[in-house]
């Protein structure tokens, strides 16, 4: 299965990682790697989250995370080399 | 004007136009029941016996109007008693605002007594939750929470307030949600949801009808935008032309209608489609009562334990038009089968729904009533008469069997007979839930309450409270059986204490029948745990709460207690059925059409 990363603009927020690799966790998504940084504006954090899976569950990740009420944007980056 | 948290709720929920809530006090909440006690003309608060039943009686109120339903708990017990609730709410999609108390701001995470992370515990349950850690935050948190659970697609939210916000106090003034973020596509307020303030990108849930086809390499927020102007334009709305299209030429269409029909109120938009296809429906149990029972081409429920000719008129189409279902696994059997050889055009509101559990030929991300408007508009009529007598044929296999003996079918046909179209029916999880959704022939839309997506035995009698109060208080039906009502026969102090005239008709076959049926069939007849062997006696029960109580064995005793029923308070009647008794047609699990016993 290939490499993906997803990129989040999320509230910087108590309990919001939570949500998020939570939201993996429920459908047995494994996090390879996160990278949480507040941005200039102090309300929003950025994420960027790589793990695996084929095309369906990219797709299923990156609607999944839409629906989360502190994510305020979500994109699915370009395939990330192995 | 300074109000204090407690007040802030009661504003806040009046606001709403919420006139009645269902909860049970406790240490955490004081404040806010002290307000209600002070503001009982304005809100009528139902007392339960188990915040269990209160949450499923906020579910049932909310399935009868249509709006969100509210349950208030206290800390720790309390709050988590309403988590069955929640997630019954969740799989379903009924628009739900849960408040729990919890402890002052102070004390919590201290493992304070009666302190439980209730936001982390449903979680995964909620559409959202929010802990209120900040007095001038509660307001706009409240309104919040009413706004996300009853638009796109509806559901539960629920709003931790610990004490000390209750009892502080701040400046209120009446504050209306202004975030733009709302995951699901709402048809109605995506125009004035968009606050760009509140949103530092553009939310990909801002239009009536979204790009399904987003490919997964670009933004989700770059997904067309599509303005509610442009969306009355079939060109610009992803899908739809392809929809038209397909459904021009094909020769044997089918439509499979779910909940989404009556969380979007196009019961009319789906007649009328119907008609003008000349095209028969089938249902998901979420969208049963979104067609009239005596509507020709409505052939109920199809799926596992649905009706013969709606599940082979499935099997049989050539196109099949999937609204506001989610293709559950109760639904389809084996996927591959399910899709085999035709046109699949799937209508829903949530993104992450479409191609999910089947991967549609057509997608169309939306509101249904909208889209639909849409489709009728620029589809021609169509009329397959070889078709047409194909699906009177199944309908005569199917056939109507009748037989005198004190079976299911006919006492749910003679509690029928005496109830009228706007009559709530409730059910709890089982066969005599299946049998319900079999024989009883349904009312109008909203009418009929039972749980699909948790299958949630206890569900019911919460649930028939809730309705029969939304309904005015009219006459409301129950369809129980021993193992279901066992688990919370307690809210029969609750039906009698508000004088609620609730039928409650337990099909007592002395176990747990669905369970049993596959121990029967797929376990060789080893039926473990399942043989009840109890000795409760239910009208003695029954009575011993305040409700009248009564046994039948055979239909005219059963009958001539239902002409002699008391007003103004529940009664139970008992009704001893075989035990061996079956739920047929069946499509054995992951199997297909194919190996449908009937
Ligand atoms: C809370 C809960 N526990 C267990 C189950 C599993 N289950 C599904 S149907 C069923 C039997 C229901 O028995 P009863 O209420 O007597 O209905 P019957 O099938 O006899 O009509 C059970 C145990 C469930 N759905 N819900
Ligand atoms: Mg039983």
């Amino acid at each position: 299965m290939e490499k993906f990363a997803v990129e989040l603009l999320v509230s910087n927020h108590y309990g919001v990682l939570n949500r998020i690799t939570g939201l993996y966790a429920r459908r047995g998504y494994n996090i390879d790697s996160l990278h949480v940084n507040e941005t200039e504006n102090p309300e929003y954090s950025r994420m960027l989250i790589v793990s695996k899976g084929d095309e369906y569950i990219q797709t299923q990740i990156v609607r999944q995370l839409s629906k989360l009420y502190d994510v305020k944007d979500v994109a699915l980056m370009a395939r990330v080399n192995p | 004007m300074e109000l204090t948290g407690a007040q802030i709720i009661v504003e806040q929920l009046c606001a709403q136009g919420v006139t009645t809530v269902f909860g049970y006090p406790g240490g955490q909440i004081l404040p806010l029941y002290d307000e209600l006690y002070k503001n009982a003309d304005r809100i009528t608060h139902v007392l339960s016996a188990h915040e269990q039943g209160a949450t499923h009686a906020a579910d049932g109120y909310a399935r009868v109007t249509g709006k969100p339903g509210v349950v208030i708990a206290t800390s720790g017990p309390g709050a988590t008693n309403l988590v069955t609730g929640i997630a019954n709410a969740y799989l379903d999609s009924v628009p739900l605002v849960a408040i729990t108390g919890n402890v002052s701001i102070p004390l919590l995470g201290k493992d304070s007594f009666q302190e439980v992370d209730i936001v982390g515990i449903t979680q995964p349950v909620v559409k959202h939750n929010f802990v209120v850690r900040e007095i001038d935050k509660l307001a706009f948190t409240i309104s919040e929470a009413f706004r996300i659970a009853s638009s796109g697609r509806r559901g539960p939210v629920l709003v931790d307030i610990p004490k000390s916000i209750q009892v502080e106090s701040c400046e209120y003034a009446d504050v209306q949600a202004v975030s733009g973020k709302d995951a699901t596509i709402d048809a109605d307020t995506a125009g004035e949801a968009a606050s760009p303030a509140a949103s530092p990108a553009a939310s990909p849930a801002t239009s009536d009808v979204a790009s399904p086809a987003a490919s997964p390499a670009t933004s989700a927020a770059a997904s067309p935008a599509t303005t509610p102007a442009a969306a009355t334009n079939a060109a610009s709305i992803p899908g739809l032309e392809q929809a038209i299209e397909a459904i021009s030429q094909c020769e044997r269409p089918f439509i499979y209608a779910g909940g989404g029909i009556l969380a979007s109120g196009a019961e009319a938009e789906l007649l009328a489609l119907s008609d003008k296809l000349s095209a028969p429906v089938g249902f998901s149990m979420m969208g049963l009562t979104s067609l009239p029972d005596n509507y020709m081409l409505n052939l109920g429920m199809c799926g596992m334990h649905g009706k013969y000719a709606s599940s082979v008129a499935q099997d049989e189409c050539d196109l099949m038009i999937a609204i506001g279902v989610r293709f559950s696994d109760r639904a389809t059997g084996e996927v591959k089968a399910f899709k085999h050889n035709r046109t699949i055009i799937h209508i829903d509101i949530d993104l992450a729904e479409i191609g999910k559990n089947v991967a549609a030929t057509i997608n169309i991300c939306g509101d249904a009533k909208k889209v639909l408007t849409m489709l009728l508009d620029a589809l021609p009529e169509k009329h397959n008469v070889s078709w047409l007598e194909r699906i009177e044929e199944l309908k005569q296999v199917e056939g109507s069997p009748q037989n005198g003996g004190f079976t299911p079918k006919n006492i749910i046909e003679a509690v029928r007979r005496r109830h009228s179209a706007d009559t709530v029916v409730a059910t709890d999880v089982g066969q005599h839930q299946m049998w319900t959704m079999q024989y009883y022939k349904m009312g109008n839309p909203r009418t009929l309450l039972t749980s699909g997506g948790l299958g949630t035995m206890g569900y019911g009698l919460g649930a028939a409270i809730g309705g029969c109060i939304a309904n005015d208080r009219k006459h409301t039906v129950l369809f129980t059986s021993d193992g279901s009502f066992g688990m919370n026969l307690n809210e029969l102090a609750t039906a009698v204490s508000q004088e609620l005239p609730i039928l409650i008709i337990i099909l007592n076959n002395g176990v747990l029948g669905l369970v049993r049926q596959w121990q029967n069939m797929f376990y060789e007849k080893r039926y473990s745990q399942t043989t009840l062997n109890r000795k409760t006696d239910f009208p003695a029960l029954a009575k011993a709460f305040g409700a009248a109580g009564y046994r039948a064995t055979d239909m005219q005793q059963l009958e001539d207690i239902l002409d002699g029923l008391p007003a103004g308070m529940p009664a139970v009647v008992d009704c001893h059925i075989d035990m061996d008794e079956v739920v047929l047609p069946m499509i054995p699990p992951g199997g297909t059409v194919k190996d449908i016993i009937y």
